[in-house]
């Protein structure tokens, strides 16, 4: 096969693993048990790569990881969750994390975008603005 | 029996007979010349002689004698003729030769000053020349100065603002507790709302 056929068959399986535009831990189970009985293992560890790529990807864009210093209540947590599905159209869960070397705030990336209200930035763009 | 001898005779004759009157004004004027001495047919015979000696003198001495002083003269004004030409030669000649001398003299002074115009004009140039380098030197020095300036003024700078920045993160990190980052993030996530 080659890479842009495998990267096709890896759309077309990632299509197949969503309910309701969210990642199915069954769905992905039974697109992986298809695959093992239906493709040779020659075959089998592109296309598995490809598609475990697509997952993750989906699942990325499917969270709000957010790392925060100090303690950040779950209402805020999902304040900021409803925030981003409002604002991306989609649902998008919360997935915090503590990082106190942010010193205060937090940061969010869903996907490949990056919200960041931390006062390490502010100082680290305080640090630019003088130098 | 010639002139000559005739005459000879005729004065013998009458030297033969002394009281014998003269015949004639011829006879009167021989005897004049007689009594003062001079003898009339020796005197004849002598002036035909200095003739015959005058002829022979002028036809084979005098004659040719002219003839080369003629010959000398045409010689010697052919040669002061040449002379003169010569002489007129030499003085074109030497007018020529001062000519070409003053154009020479000419050309060398104006060579000469060319020669001075170019070498002026080298030295000027040369002049600018350096003039040139040195302003650019002292550009670049100025240039490479005031970059280092800058550079070390912006290493300072960064260095204080580096040295702001850890001192202010160490401070916060020291003095925020938990209430307070708690505080900040409920702010925040307000303010994300907005």
């Amino acid at each position: 096969m080659s890479a842009a056929s495998v990267r096709a068959e890896a759309k077309r399986l990632l299509a197949m693993s969503l309910e309701d535009g969210v990642v199915s831990a069954d769905l992905v189970g039974a697109v992986l048990a298809a695959l093992t009985k239906s493709r040779a293992s020659h075959q089998l560890r592109p296309l598995l790569r490809t598609y475990l790529a697509n997952i993750r990807r989906e699942l990325a864009r499917g969270e709000a990881r957010i790392e925060h210093a100090g303690p950040l209540a779950t209402a805020e947590a999902d304040a900021i969750a409803a925030h981003f599905s409002k604002l991306l159209g989609r649902t998008v869960r919360p997935v915090a994390r503590r990082n106190d070397a942010l010193l205060a705030g937090f940061r969010v990336r869903v996907g490949d975008d990056v919200t960041d209200l931390t006062a390490s930035l502010r100082l680290a763009n305080l640090a630019k603005s003088l130098s | 029996m010639t002139f000559l001898s005739a005459l000879l005779a005729a004065d013998t004759a009458k030297a033969a007979a002394p009281g014998a009157p003269s015949s004639g004004p011829l006879g009167d004027i021989i005897e004049t010349f007689g009594n003062f001495g001079v003898d009339a047919p020796h005197l004849i015979i002598q002036l035909i002689n200095f003739a015959i000696l005058a002829f022979v003198l002028y036809r084979f001495a005098i004659k040719p004698a002219l003839g080369q002083m003629e010959e000398r003269n045409r010689l010697i004004e052919k040669g002061l003729a040449d002379a003169q030409a010569a002489t007129q030669r030499l003085a074109e000649a030497q007018k020529a030769s001062d000519a070409k001398l003053n154009a020479a003299a000419d050309e060398a002074s104006k060579i000469l000053a060319d020669a001075r115009t170019v070498a002026k004009a080298a030295i000027e140039a040369s002049r600018a020349e350096a003039q040139a380098a040195q302003t650019e030197v002292i550009a670049k020095a100025t240039a490479a100065i005031e970059a280092d300036r800058v550079k070390m003024m912006n290493e300072v700078r960064g260095e204080v603002s580096r040295l702001v920045v850890e001192t202010a993160a160490k401070v916060l990190e020291q003095n925020l507790d938990d209430s307070m980052r708690g505080r900040l993030n409920e702010a925040a996530v307000k303010q994300l709302a907005r």
